[in-house]
């Protein structure tokens, strides 16, 4: 029997049922004072003016590394991405070949986890500002440059070929045919991806490549958690400010939601104002570039890695790989049946309750604030290290994520048939769940899919914290410099987040086949 | 030219001038600084960062005053990226563990072992335990075996005091990190965060270095009826100063010896250097050879710490 589909969304939520025999049992409980006192400085955060001075420098340097990061992804990625469409390469040349080769090549960029970059690019040029905005751009890049080519390639083709019939030189038809259809889409997709890079920056830092994360880190960890508050507090007022800043962009702009039932025309966008933004970002980033004092020749200082042992190779293959690649599924599986089941379900838990909403709104911007392994620490108070508390960790994190998404479009949804059976005697939950999940279901799955696909990149960064999966190895490695280790686990990651990508690709074309 | 795009022009143009402006005048100061150049001094970040800044703060106060060089405190935030900072040639004098001492020695085989503290000499760790945990000191290694199955946290992964030594005892009593409750040891990411951890009940036990232990205990952090000592291990070397080695090429011959003499010089009777050594736990510091250190070199590799 195939469940209903306003139901469909609900399934992943099953996964609370082995988590809730499970983690009783991993409970030791010798830190409920510590986290009690965690939760009462929620609401004392210190407001010593020197604490306040070192946040608020930390957090300029994380908000400036993700404006860097991202501009600089954007200028690499939309050059890539028409480099590897395949509507471009066959207008132009006549073969779509080309178009393939750079896809299959900038997969592997986007398989690996920008903490990974950072970290790698740490070993390598040594610990300097522009490591964490490079860091940042090179996976954010290839991303973009596929959502772009993605873009591209959906696009109806008949204005182009009119153009083309009627005499048109190629590039001057490709630009007129497909650049104002191309723009709403990718900067709608642009502004996601600064919230992204900012959400980066903070972990970034976390794992000491500068700014905010690593104040986070160390508050917590002399559990100084008055100081910690006070940097959790600053960074969600940045955070709720960007984020509300983009969605009132992309709505003056008239640019698609993320999670768009109806794709809207692109009428009365503001070109004027567009450009006016991107001009005034120049300055701006060549400012914060100052700032923050990235000299990018500083990358270009490698320094030859030191010799590697004989036989590493043969050792490196000797470690557990079935165990490590094994964790690593499962605390992706686990995770986003987290996110992606527990979204819908708290919405549905809290619909009677007016204010339910706004605690949900508060506890999901925590989420998506919070780096997942400070989340992970915090847990470890309570619970002893397991693979459960990495995927509640990670779960955690998404879900902020996955229920944000949701609840935009459970509202963009329209009232009307909820209010149909509301008035028809149906209890709010049901009325929820019938009115708004059901139209909602196909889509928001299929965005489940791709969030799976990401969850499965950032188990490295809770893995080096809970001990769990490639994730821990990789730390393991990184601390020894055994460098033919780290290789082999890169190229580990990069095969199991490809077969990820594709896996969770068929799964959207499925759900959102007509 | 319709007057919105005329306005766009403008906008366009001002911030490209704007974009020249604020980008020229960085160009300068990296000029002035290829004249005089800086000692750029770092540590492991062992400890609280504000206790480092203020003792290297004060490092290096000392060694511009003795030397007649600028010094710079560069903070690192990590132990491997300290490694890999002396490798690239970012650091010039490093503070390093008897681990990352090694480390650094083997990726930058020109460097200098200049110093190390007279405590350094036989150092030691401190396994500590929370009082409500139940456990008890012990009196020979072998009683470590009562550390299966207990909630225990190293320091930092490349710790000589909080992590590598500790896991060779453990391993001697015939204790492996797996046995340790949840499977797994934590990793706290310095000593100050063990103490703290252990004494909160989050972690049974942990291991952390001796001198931090003991400045715990003296300045209340650590307060007794919550955490305690359950062992003391023997001595190793750990801690020492480690330069460049192409130091007198660039500040001029025999820079590196006036650099070791300098160290070596601090006494409490001086008030500044009293600060500092207070500040390091120590009396003075000693002479350092790298032969000293070829026992923390074996352990790490018994551990797959060194390749």
């Amino acid at each position: 029997m195939k469940p209903a589909a306003p139901l469909l969304p609900l399934l992943p939520a099953l996964v609370l049922l082995p988590m809730a025999l499970v983690l009783p049992g991993l409970l030791h409980g010798g830190g409920w004072e510590l986290l009690g006192a965690f939760a009462a400085a929620a609401l004392h955060p210190s407001g010593d003016p020197l604490v306040l001075g070192s946040l608020v420098g930390g957090l300029g340097t994380t908000v400036g590394m993700a404006l860097l990061g991202w501009a600089m992804s954007l200028l690499l990625g939309v050059p890539l991405g028409l480099l590897s469409s395949r509507l471009l390469w066959r207008s132009l040349v006549g073969t779509a070949l080309p178009a393939e080769l750079v896809r299959r090549l900038l997969a592997v960029p986007r398989s690996i986890h920008e903490l990974i970059w950072g970290l790698l690019l740490l070993q390598l040029v040594g610990q300097q500002p522009a490591v964490a905005v490079l860091a940042i751009a090179i996976p954010f890049g290839a991303l973009v440059a596929r959502v772009v080519s993605d873009l591209l390639d959906a696009l109806p083709e008949r204005n182009l070929q009119g153009l083309l019939a009627a005499g048109t030189p190629a590039p001057a038809a490709l630009l007129t045919a497909l650049g104002p259809p191309l723009l709403p889409g990718l900067i709608s997709y642009g502004g996601y991806r600064l919230e992204c890079a900012l959400r980066s920056a903070t972990l970034l830092g976390v794992f000491g490549l500068g700014g905010l994360g690593n104040e986070l880190l160390l508050t917590l960890q002399s559990l100084q958690f008055r100081e910690l508050w006070s940097g959790l507090w600053l960074l969600l007022a940045v955070m709720l400010s960007l984020e509300a800043l983009v969605s009132a962009l992309r709505r003056r702009w008239s640019m698609p939601a993320r999670l768009a039932l109806e794709r809207r025309q692109p009428v009365g966008r503001s070109s004027r104002e567009l450009v006016l933004a991107a001009a005034a970002l120049v300055p701006l980033l060549l400012g914060v570039g100052r700032a923050l004092a990235v000299d990018p020749a500083a990358l270009l200082h490698w320094e030859s890695l030191p010799p590697l042992p004989t036989g590493g190779w043969q050792a490196a293959l000797q470690l557990p790989w079935l165990t490590l690649v094994g964790e690593t599924v499962l605390l992706t599986t686990l995770a986003a049946a987290l996110a992606v089941g527990g979204a819908p379900l708290l919405l549905l838990l809290v619909a009677p309750w007016p204010w339910g909403r706004w605690l949900l709104r508060l506890v999901w911007a925590l989420g998506r604030l919070w780096p997942p392994p400070l989340t992970a620490l915090l847990l470890l108070f309570l619970f002893k290290p397991s693979l459960w508390i990495a995927a509640l960790a990670l779960g955690f994190h998404n879900l902020g994520i996955l229920g944000r998404l949701l609840l935009e479009g459970v509202e963009a949804a329209g009232p009307e048939r909820e209010d149909a059976l509301r008035s028809g005697g149906s209890g709010a939950r049901l009325a929820l769940l019938y009115g708004r999940f059901s139209g909602l279901a196909r889509s928001y799955l299929a965005y489940g899919a791709y969030r799976a696909d990401v969850i499965l990149r950032e188990t490295v960064v809770v893995g080096l914290v809970a001990g769990t999966g490639l994730g821990s190895q990789l730390r393991e490695s990184l601390s020894a410099f055994a460098f033919d280790q780290l290789a082999l686990l890169l190229a580990a990651y990069a095969l199991l987040t490809l077969l990820g990508e594709d896996l969770s690709d068929r799964a959207r074309r499925a759900l959102l086949r007509p | 030219m319709p007057a919105r795009e005329r306005w766009t022009a403008v906008a366009l143009g001002l911030s490209l001038a704007l974009g020249t402006v604020v980008l020229t005048p960085s160009l300068r100061p990296a000029a002035a600084q290829a004249s005089r150049p800086v000692l750029r001094i770092s540590a492991i970040p062992d400890q609280n960062p504000e206790k480092l800044n203020r003792l290297y703060g004060l490092v290096a106060g000392e060694l511009s005053r003795q030397l007649s060089v600028p010094v710079k405190y560069v903070p690192m935030t990590d132990y491997a990226a300290a490694v890999t900072a002396f490798r690239t040639g970012d650091l010039d004098l490093v503070w390093f563990g008897g681990l990352t001492g090694v480390q650094a020695r083997l990726q930058k085989p020109s460097a200098r072992v200049l110093a190390q503290r007279d405590i350094d000499v036989s150092f030691r760790s401190i396994f500590i335990a929370n009082t409500r945990s139940g456990l008890q000191p012990v009196r020979t290694i072998d009683g470590l075996r009562e550390l299966r199955g207990r909630r225990f946290t190293f320091g930092s992964e490349n710790s000589t005091s909080g992590r590598l030594m500790p896991q060779y005892f453990l391993a001697q009593a015939g204790v492996k990190p797996s046995q340790f409750a949840g499977g797994a040891p934590g990793f706290s990411g310095s000593h100050d965060a063990t103490i703290a951890l252990v004494q909160s009940g989050a972690y049974e036990a942990g291991a952390v270095n001796e001198q931090v232990w003991r400045a715990s205990l003296h300045n209340g952090k650590a307060s007794r009826a919550k955490v305690m000592a359950i062992w003391t291990s023997p001595g190793y070397p750990d801690y020492h100063w480690i330069a460049q080695g192409n130091l007198d090429a660039r500040y001029g011959q025999g820079f590196t010896a006036k650099l070791q003499k300098a160290i070596l010089s601090w006494r409490p009777s001086d008030p500044e250097q009293k600060v500092i050594l207070g500040l390091f736990g120590a009396q003075q510091f000693i002479k350092a050879t790298p032969g000293e250190y070829k026992r923390i070199e074996q352990v790490g590799r018994e551990i797959g710490k060194i390749r």
